[in-house]
């Protein structure tokens, strides 16, 4: 465990599905030889595959202090990157349209929007993932290399490209499947909750870029942080997967998820337009306790009362939604 | 040779060459352990002595060296079967060299034509060069001996040796290449960023490595490991041999 530690919420009502968060990452850290096919910041729509597909039964965590079996994602899981010929089409002049190659047949977010019914309606939601800077890090227990560290004075966990052999394990032991392998360099990569921007007062990219402005990121032991309000004094944001056991610094306000049918009168859980039980598939059964929470906030705001949760989750500028504190700031925050 | 030229070989030689994996039945015993191993001199050419299908290699007296599998090193990944029992082992020298010929059967040849990192920045380059099998694995081979001068008898512990006896890998990758390693202990094992001279080719079933080493003296230990890509094998989780001595 690290003396302070980063963490990020997000609140999923407010995802736009935009990708603008992934382009953001991707441009700024995975354009090179190897990382086409990686996207450390990620969008899925949920119900649905994922991103590597079916990431969430691909094993990894923690049980009982064991850490447990899990799967290497193919290439197909992920998406086979391709690559457009402008070359012959557009300076040559072949005459044919210019058309990706090898053919698309799957991709992150490949089953954008699709989702699944509840009863004859159809509902989804986005998820945007990256790493989860984990408390209790299955990769960096399961990297033989004592290649993987935890900062002790941020927490972010990274990989030390000269320790990494590429041996995977750590892919394996993520139950999150938020390490990528890089043949081109033989290394393991990650998302490295761009450090060095924090380290001079820079937000992440993937929040700075948010048009949907749904990310809050600070110290989680910094009490005047947004984060450690939204998910230790709010208690309305949840990591994923908690039963993982690696204890998750991204957390999520899941989807309000309004009624169904009007919305006067009606509880958010009497009839919900996302069946609760995919909620607490994904965050655990406090998803519920956290929905009866960010209800409450709404029914006080409704009836004229001023509710901080709800000012803070709507999140104005950026001073609300961001706290970086200098690096000698965070020396001194104590715990 | 880049590593474009070195998948050119195999491919080259899966075509041409004639196996020099010796015909002795598979079921033939397996010689006990800790072997001395003879070196014959040879007065040919490195570059004929790098070629595994060489005639000079056919006529030296080969032999095999039992393997055997790690023990599972992690509770989480799944056991892996026998499916290596031997490496067949040639050993020429050559007036300041050492030449190590290692022949194995290996049902799948787990390799790639993987492309070097340019030497163009990423981002003045259109296209990026791609990762295609972020799951596989390759079939690799490495010859470990102590890296000071031997002491006899005493061999440096098995593991990647131990702080009093560092030793040296000479490790041969299917589509990494030759790569030169140092370890004092397990977990120990870096790269020095230095390669050597090393050829391999894939004929029937079998893949044959000719490796470059320094002159080592006689009575030197030095043993044996092959990784099965296809077993998933890479790190400890591979096959080894116990330490044998050159003659």
């Amino acid at each position: 465990m690290s003396r302070h530690q980063y963490a990020m919420v997000m609140d999923l009502n407010k995802c736009l599905g935009c990708q603008t968060c992934t382009m953001a990452c991707k441009k700024l850290w995975t354009d090179r030889d190897g990382t086409e096919y990686m996207y450390w910041n990620n969008v899925e729509t949920r119900p649905g595959l994922g991103y590597p597909r079916q990431w969430d039964r691909s094993g990894g965590g923690w049980k009982d202090g064991e850490l447990q079996p899990g799967r290497l994602p193919t290439l197909d899981d992920y998406g086979a990157p391709w690559e457009y010929d402008y070359e012959q089409r557009l300076y040559e002049g072949s005459g044919k349209p210019v058309m990706p190659s090898p053919d698309p047949q799957s991709g992150c977010n490949w089953d954008e929007d699709v989702g699944a019914l509840n009863g004859n309606d159809n509902f989804y939601f986005y998820l945007p993932r990256i790493c989860n800077h984990c408390t209790y890090p299955a990769c960096l227990a399961a990297c033989p290399r004592q290649a993987i560290y935890k900062r002790e004075e941020d927490g972010i966990v990274l990989i030390d490209q000269e320790r990494c052999q590429g041996y995977r394990y750590c892919i394996a032991a993520c139950p999150y499947k938020k390490i990528y392998f890089n043949e081109i360099t033989g290394k393991s990569e990650k998302c490295i909750f761009c450090y060095p921007r924090l380290e001079k007062g820079e937000v992440n990219a993937c929040a700075a870029q948010c048009p949907g402005r749904l990310r809050f990121v600070g110290i989680l032991d910094d009490p005047e942080s947004p984060v450690h309000k939204l998910v230790l004094v709010y208690r309305v944001a949840l990591p994923l997967f908690p039963e993982k056991g690696t204890q998750p610094n991204v957390f999520y306000v899941p989807p309000f998820n309004p009624p169904r049918r009007g919305n006067y009168g009606k509880s958010i859980l009497e009839d919900p337009r996302l069946p609760l039980d995919y909620l607490v598939y994904l965050f655990g059964p406090e998803v519920k306790d956290v929905i009866r929470r960010l209800e409450a906030e709404l029914v006080r705001a409704q009836n004229g009362e001023r509710s901080e949760m709800l000012q803070l989750l709507i999140g104005r500028d950026a001073a609300t939604r961001y706290r970086i504190p200098a690096r000698e700031q965070l020396v001194q925050i104590k715990t | 040779m880049n590593q474009r030229g070195h998948l050119l070989t195999v491919l080259l030689l899966l075509m041409t060459a004639a196996p020099a994996f010796s015909q002795q039945p598979a079921n033939a015993a397996v010689l006990p352990q800790h072997l001395r191993l003879k070196a014959a001199y040879s007065a040919q050419s490195v570059d004929v002595l790098l070629d595994p299908a060489a005639p000079a290699w056919q006529s030296t007296p080969v032999q095999r060296i039992a393997l055997n599998r790690t023990p599972p090193l992690y509770d989480t990944e799944p056991p892996a079967s026998l499916e290596i029992s031997f490496v067949e082992v040639r050993t020429l020298r050559t007036a300041n060299k050492l030449f190590v010929h290692l022949s194995w059967r290996d049902a799948s040849a787990d390799y790639a034509d993987l492309p070097a990192v340019p030497d163009t920045p990423p981002e003045q380059r259109f296209l990026k060069e791609h990762t295609l099998g972020p799951e596989r694995f390759f079939d690799a081979a490495a010859v470990m001996f102590p890296k000071d001068a031997p002491g006899g008898v005493v061999s440096p512990s098995l593991q990647m040796g131990d702080a009093q006896d560092p030793v040296l890998i000479y490790y041969w990758n299917a589509a990494r290449g030759a790569m030169r390693m140092e370890a004092a202990g397990r977990g120990t094992t870096r790269r020095t960023g230095e390669s050597f001279s090393a050829r391999a080719v894939y004929v029937s079933g079998a893949w044959q490595v000719v490796m470059e080493l320094p002159a080592l003296p006689p009575a030197t230990p030095i043993a044996f490991a092959i990784w099965n890509g296809s077993q998933l094998d890479r790190d400890g989780r591979k096959y080894f041999s116990v330490w044998h001595w050159l003659e």
